[in-house]
């Protein structure tokens, strides 16, 4: 053991962090969200995201979809085009979950769900604000049969306020906040962010949020309810937008790539591609005022108020586009390396996927699932030491987990499950929906937890 | 429905959910109510990143105390503020991030300051940092000391390359536009090529306004101190955090990783269209633009009837016609000879009057400054106006989640540089006043 350590003292501080991180020993560390289960009963991204998050870090997650169908996400492929009957949206929505199909709006639906909310620790939703409520599974039913769950409610708005009964969708949300009204060029159009940002990254918080109510539970017993609208959660990220607007009156504009609060801070067009470039710090100015051969600018401009002078700014912007269009991207990249400034490629997804460092990172996580082969995702983030986040599988087809789910955890017997298939209580996927099946050369086995 | 009402063993409750809700997770009534937090002690270490400013405004949020430490001169982070604006020699975003924080100053490069810091670790819970990976370890005060004097530690650090893998030993500092380009949005967000009519300098990947690389970066590294807390009050253990904004805003890139994966094809920029929803894009209207959407088959039915052209129907019967490139700009003409007839405000009226199968949602595409003006997020406290003693009367962001048990809260804006030096040094290194006036002297402090 002390012969570990002594190894660990002496190695250099990134090979070191390398050792107690190693990509290769995931599956060797705990998890820790182990124990805890969530029922996941909502449905496209808002709601079933945070799920996602906490199944990462070894949350049991349950995801309840309508039998046949399933999941609203499930056919949100790009471009119509499905992998093996998967859509790209619903995989990257949903990994390492079983997956039940109840239509929770029958009584016996609502019975089912009331035997999984007790023995469950966390509950997720994301339908327009009081509609489990009208179902009879909203927080008021539900903390009945189970003071220690923790519900969150996600929304486009939150459950009460003027704007509490519109519908809503990331792009709404983004809409609203005036993310997009603060994205792009002043002499185009706002742009909406090219991914659905409100929906992943607020799921996100929604996850912060259910480990903060976890964790006030393990001091008190106690479990709760929790709002999260999405508006507000983009608008929470505007940085200085609404501190500015009170102050001046005048509205945040568009700026383009260009920062208007960091100079220089932009992304510059070179001859092979787009680069972003950043030299805040008087160091990191002058490195970067090196590397274009304008000392010249950084004597004038050293100092940090001076560049953030308006009239100021375009003459150090102007400068810099001027310099990099004759420069190539790797041109660019090193010499950020060389003189201390920040400057990285725009990445598109061939980029991400392909870079070395992302992939020593196991930034990039390629797993073979059991039912639909070869599969890619983001990893688990962030990157922890002791308890790291890992990917097991991808979304399942509908219904596939009933019997394991209902039998092993609920104890219904076969017979109980069969009336209820009769019934249309739960069910499993439709064959005429080709988007909640199996691929088609699936061999009725591989990856089954039941039998 | 009455059946079903009656056929569950819970009883309807009187009140209305909405009124419910409301009465429960009234953001204006957290003073009365407790904290969720309230035992952790976090350092908050970090140098011009506002990832990790808005980390640990998170935890301060909810309850945690969170002491910032800062050179002797101050963070950065108070100069990035726009064209130079400033209070009290503190930029404005940096105010918005300073919410319940202790602050105080520390000269991590003198070795006094060093060993007062490590006087902090056993009482420290959570330590964030944003150098470059090893500067800390290179002064003997990284995870790999600290940790042996806590085992309990939970050290969080935040880079754009990470603290292993080739790059990690990179020189390149952190900024929000180097995450957002890293991520793959910027290289989705933007107009593409052939939209000839809009000028060159206007179609290039396009970075999202604000610092959103920083805020999500912050966010996972929130979520991952919590994940690691919460494991901690199992087992006595903390651990090291990696945190990468660029990785963690990846994640909230869609599916362009997976699609990539199987189909080795790249999704470009979209303008305002989705390569995997149409119709789900901007439209213009008389008096601006607006959001619509109505994708799947039944929804498209009820957008196709609100405008009432059921043609489009024939013609683009399924997704496979509706998710075709070359339908989008088409398809969209169609919708804006019925759209630019209307007022913003009439086109979201006359998606709530349709009554018929299937939903179609529009909404408004608000400027900053009409957002602000928007009563929504002033009664929801999503918006707050604080009166701070040293900063003035301002409006910020307020709380973006209401918790029903531990709501979180702002109980202050901000502090100047070292304004706290005195009370934390007192309090949880017993330092003396003259101790701390010496320090001060020696620039230590």
């Amino acid at each position: 053991m002390s012969g570990v350590e002594k190894d660990l003292e002496s190695l250099p501080y990134t090979e070191y962090i390398r050792e107690i991180m190693n990509p290769d020993e995931i599956f060797e560390k705990p998890e820790p969200l182990k124990g805890i289960r969530v029922l996941d009963i909502g449905t496209l991204i808002f709601g079933p995201m945070v799920a996602t998050y906490l199944a990462e870090f070894g949350a049991e997650v349950i995801h309840v979809e309508m039998p046949g169908r399933g999941d609203t996400m499930r056919p949100l492929a790009p471009f119509a085009d499905f992998h093996r009957n998967l859509a790209a949206g619903f995989e990257a929505t949903n990994n390492s979950k079983y997956h039940i199909a109840i239509d929770m709006r029958t009584p016996e639906g609502k019975e089912l769900i009331y035997k999984l909310a007790k023995r469950s620790d966390v509950v997720v939703e994301n339908y327009r604000p009081g509609t489990t409520d009208r179902w009879g599974v909203g927080y008021r039913q539900l903390s009945k049969i189970n003071p220690r769950l923790v519900y969150i409610s996600m929304s486009g708005f939150g459950q009460w306020g003027p704007f509490t009964f519109r519908p809503s969708y990331d792009a709404v949300a983004q809409a609203t906040s005036s993310l997009i009204e603060s994205t792009g060029f002043p002499d185009a159009i706002p742009l909406k962010a090219g991914a659905w940002i409100g929906d992943y990254y607020g799921a996100m918080m929604g996850a912060f949020c259910v480990m903060v109510a976890l964790y006030w539970r393990d001091k008190t017993g106690q479990g709760q309810y929790i709002d999260h609208p999405q508006a507000e959660n983009l608008m929470r990220n505007m940085d200085w937008t609404w501190i500015y607007i009170g102050l001046t009156g005048k509205n945040r504009e568009r700026y383009g790539n260009k920062d208007v609060a960091i100079v220089p801070s932009d992304i510059v067009k070179c001859k092979d591609g787009f680069v972003a470039i950043a030299a805040f710090k008087e160091d990191e100015f002058r490195g970067l005022c090196e590397a274009m051969n304008r000392l010249d600018l950084f004597e004038k401009y050293a100092d940090i108020d001076e560049r953030l002078k308006e009239e100021n700014q375009d003459v150090i912007y102007s400068a810099l586009h001027e310099w990099a269009r004759e420069k190539t991207v790797k041109e660019l990249e090193d010499l950020g390396e060389k003189f201390g400034f920040a400057s990285n490629k725009v990445y598109s997804s061939e980029d991400q996927y392909n870079d070395e460092h992302w992939r020593a990172r196991k930034a990039i996580w390629i797993y073979d699932d059991p039912i639909f082969g070869s599969l890619a995702e983001v990893a688990p983030t962030p990157k922890l030491s002791e308890t790291p986040g890992r990917v097991k599988w991808t979304a399942r087809p509908t219904g596939i987990d009933n019997e394991h789910i209902f039998i092993r955890l609920l104890g219904l017997t076969k017979e109980e499950i069969d009336e209820l298939y009769k019934k249309g209580v739960i069910g499993k996927w439709d064959p005429n929906v080709f988007f909640s099946c199996p691929p088609s050369d699936w061999d009725e086995k591989s990856g089954l937890f039941y039998p | 429905m009455s059946e079903l009402e009656e056929s569950t063993p819970i009883s309807y409750e009187e009140i209305p959910w909405n009124d419910w809700a409301k009465e429960n997770c009234d953001p204006f009534k957290a003073a009365e109510k407790p904290e969720a937090l309230d035992d952790i002690v976090v350092l908050d270490l970090s140098y011009g990143s506002f990832a990790g400013l808005y980390c640990s405004s998170l935890l301060a949020e909810y309850g945690a105390k969170v002491i910032r430490v800062e050179p002797p001169e101050g963070d950065i982070a108070r100069k990035m503020t726009p064209f130079g604006l400033k209070i009290k020699d503190t930029g404005l975003a940096y105010i918005v991030e300073g919410r319940n924080k202790y602050h105080i100053t520390l000269n991590l490069e003198t070795e006094e300051g060093r060993d007062i810091l490590r006087s902090f670790i056993p009482k420290v819970d959570v330590l964030i940092e944003t150098f470059k990976p090893g500067y800390l370890d290179s002064l003997g005060i990284g995870y790999r000391q600290l940790s042996k004097i806590n085992p309990g530690l939970i050290y969080c650090a935040i880079s754009p390359y990470g603290h292993f893998g080739p790059k990690a030993k990179s020189k390149k500092p952190d900024y929000d536009v180097i995450h957002q380009a890293m991520s793959g949005m910027t290289w989705t967000t933007g107009i593409p090529e052939e939209y000839e009519e809009y000028p060159e300098h206007t179609r290039v990947p396009t970075k999202l306004g604000p610092w959103m690389g920083w805020y999500v970066g912050g966010g996972f590294a929130a979520f991952g101190i919590m994940t690691a807390l919460f494991y901690r009050n199992k087992t006595g253990k903390g651990q090291f955090i990696d945190v990468v904004p660029a990785e963690a805003q990846a994640k909230t890139n869609n599916y362009y990783i997976q699609y990539y994966h199987t189909k080795k094809r790249v999704v470009g920029r979209i303008a305002n269209f989705d390569p995997a929803v149409f119709v789900y894009t901007l439209i213009r209207a008389k008096d601006g633009m607006a959001f619509m959407a109505g994708f799947s088959d039944i929804n498209f039915y009820a957008l196709t009837s609100i405008i009432n052209r059921p043609d489009l129907r024939e013609k683009y019967p399924s997704i496979k016609e509706r998710l075709t490139p070359s339908t989008w700009p088409e398809c969209l003409a169609e919708i804006e000879k019925w759209s630019t007839q209307r007022t913003v405000k009439e086109i979201i009226q006359a998606t709530l009057d349709y009554t018929g199968d299937g939903t179609c949602v529009a909404g408004e595409v608000l400027k900053p400054i009409e957002s602000f003006k928007e009563e929504n997020w002033w009664l929801r406290g999503g918006l707050r106006k604080v009166n701070d003693p040293n900063y003035g009367e301002l409006s910020v962001q307020g709380i973006t989640a209401k918790f029903e048990k531990t709501p979180g809260r702002i109980k202050w804006i901000c502090r100047p540089v070292g304004a706290d030096n005195e009370i934390i040094y007192t309090d949880l290194v017993g330092l003396t006043k003259e101790k701390i006036e010496e320090l001060k002297k020696k620039n230590v402090l």
